[in-house]
């Protein structure tokens, strides 16, 4: 465990002083943006608008975050070959893994947490925002990025960065496809469908913008089926990228 | 413990696949045990399986059969790993930690905690003349500095094991004396440790290294002490004449590679007997001797000419 620490602390130092900065700085520049002219082109529902715009905006710059900096933090030890350095002390290669997708999660927390409040503070002009409603989809987005970045590791551990990013992106986009409805569409017309659709999880589950929009809140049960269901999405992913990475030969 | 060796590869192959059909055998039926307090070069042409044996060795690559123990233990396991300092060819660190903090972090991985770490830390730096440059951030370090950095990394724990990938590899030649100058005080300082590593550069390993393992495609060629290997080659004496005559420069020289010097010309001539037969040859025409140099068969001479016997060896079978 100890060693699972030392390599999330340096992980968590990697992505700071790498660039996770510049996507927080976006996103705040971003919202600000929106703040003044959203408020000028639209009348009577600026409030639902700026919230659809803001939600949306975070969960997209929250899933590039984990595709791309789980790549970049996992593919480029391998590449530069620090790997083997760090793989030659006495350390197994699950601590490796999960070290460096814990210290991942720690900084996508910060930044969730971080863009919450640049939400919060653009709502405050807003009287009819539901903050409890946007709380819990802001909630679901990071539950969902953990789910996306597990599967990001699985990916980068059997293939290259692009592969593994056109993998993941490609994950993320049928998760939503796959909604209950269209999964009963598939079964009955295209049988291969069925069969993606069963395997890949449903991420529509973690999607609550429009509830937040309209000020619905989702009940405590709802909230902890959905905390389940992305945990065990995750050690799943994360257990098969351990299992593969543990009889991966390392060639660097 | 003492009498176990520190490394036995036994009977170890590696294969690689390379496409759906087609696979590479890298390793081949290799066995070679290295003694603890051996500093062995690890030899042999690009391809013959020489990174191959390394990385199994630190458990990064399985053996497709065999077995290979460190101090008694599967090279797959933590505890052989925790018998290693592993320098590679090309180290790189986390650019935005410093010196010192590669080695706490690196430190803190192996065990070391408190007091204990911070000392040895502050130990290894001053040994690696890093002492300096210990709050630079390593992204602004040379090659040798990284390099340096990365030998004392691998020394942290004190390992009995020490391997290093091509240590002088993209080194100035200043660069490469104090490689070979840290490497003679590393096992200086803990002739216990053993010292298994990787060169392309024969003069490196001859200077270093008191045997040699011989690889090539895959098959261990030769395994011998470097001592073993030159003394059975003939010494090679080196002579400079002046004023020499031609009828004798055509019967004793006959044979000899000659070249022209500033002194004279110079003979090479092969084994004591031929020596004393030419000087006694040269007395009596009253020739004038400039000089007289004894030559020590080099390494790649040696190792080539084993492997010519070999090969022989082989047909004749």
């Amino acid at each position: 465990m100890k060693h699972t620490l030392q390599i999330s602390w340096i992980a968590i130092r990697e992505l700071i002083y790498e660039r996770v900065f510049y996507l927080l700085f976006s996103f705040v520049g971003l919202a600000l943006i929106l703040g003044m002219f959203l408020g000028q082109l639209t009348f009577g529902e600026q409030a639902k608008l700026t919230l659809d715009f803001m939600l949306g905006s975070m969960q997209i710059a929250m899933v590039l975050f984990s595709i791309f900096m789980g790549i970049s933090l996992f593919q480029r030890e391998l590449q530069m070959g620090s790997v083997s350095m760090l793989l030659s002390k006495p350390i197994s290669r699950s601590s490796f893994l999960i070290g460096k997708y814990l210290g991942q999660i720690t900084v996508q927390l910060g930044v969730i947490l971080a863009m919450t409040v640049v939400v919060t503070l653009s709502c405050l002009k807003f009287e009819e925002v539901h903050y409890l409603a946007i709380y819990q989809a802001i909630l679901l987005i990071f539950l969902e990025t953990c789910v996306i970045t597990a599967v990001t590791y699985f990916f980068s551990v059997n293939a290259g960065s692009i592969t593994a990013a056109l993998a993941s992106f490609a994950f993320f986009a049928m998760g939503h496809y796959t909604t209950d409805s269209n999964r009963k569409l598939a079964s009955e017309s295209k049988p291969l469908i069925e069969i993606i659709a069963a395997i890949i999880p449903n991420l529509e589950v973690f999607n609550l913008k429009t509830f937040a929009s309209y000020g619905v809140t989702i009940s405590a049960r709802e909230l902890g089926l959905s905390f389940t269901y992305a945990m065990v999405c995750t050690v799943m992913f994360l257990v098969l990228a351990v299992l593969t990475f543990d009889r991966k030969d390392i060639l660097t | 413990m003492s009498s176990t060796p520190c490394i036995t590869i036994t009977e170890v192959t590696k294969i690689f696949k390379t496409g759906l059909f087609k696979s590479k055998k890298a390793v081949d039926n290799l066995t070679l045990q290295v003694p603890q307090g051996e500093v062995i070069g690890l030899l042999g042409p690009n391809g013959s399986g020489k990174s191959t044996t390394m990385k199994m060795i630190l458990g990064f690559l399985k053996p497709t059969s065999g077995q290979i123990l460190i101090c008694g233990q599967s090279s797959d396991t933590k505890m052989a790993r925790s018998f290693i300092g592993y320098l590679p060819e090309n180290p790189r660190f986390q650019k935005f930690l410093t010196g010192t903090e590669v080695l706490f972090y690196y430190g803190k991985l192996l065990g070391l905690t408190g007091l204990a770490l911070k000392k040895r830390v502050e130990y290894l730096l001053e040994m690696v003349s890093l002492k300096q440059a210990n709050k630079e951030r390593v992204q602004g370090y040379s090659k040798g500095m990284t390099q340096r950095l990365a030998i004392a990394q691998s020394l942290l724990n004190n390992p009995p094991l020490l391997i290093f990938d091509e240590p002088m590899s993209g080194l100035d030649p200043l660069g490469r004396i104090e490689m070979r100058n840290l490497i003679n005080t590393i096992h200086g300082e803990n002739p216990n440790s053993t010292l298994f590593f990787s060169s392309h550069v024969l003069e490196d390993v001859e200077i270093l290294c008191k045997s040699v393992a011989f690889l090539q495609a895959g098959k261990l060629k030769t395994y011998a002490s470097i001592d073993s290997l030159i003394a059975g080659e003939e010494q090679r004496y080196e002579i400079v004449l002046q004023n020499i005559s031609r009828e004798l420069e055509s019967t004793i020289f006959k044979h000899c590679p000659q070249r022209d010097v500033a002194t004279g010309k110079s003979f090479s001539l092969e084994g004591p007997e031929k020596l004393s037969w030419v000087l006694s040859q040269l007395i009596e025409a009253k020739t004038k001797i400039v000089s007289i140099t004894g030559q020590r068969r080099k390494l790649e001479e040696a190792l080539f000419r084993a492997n010519e016997r070999l090969s022989l060896k082989e047909v004749s079978l």
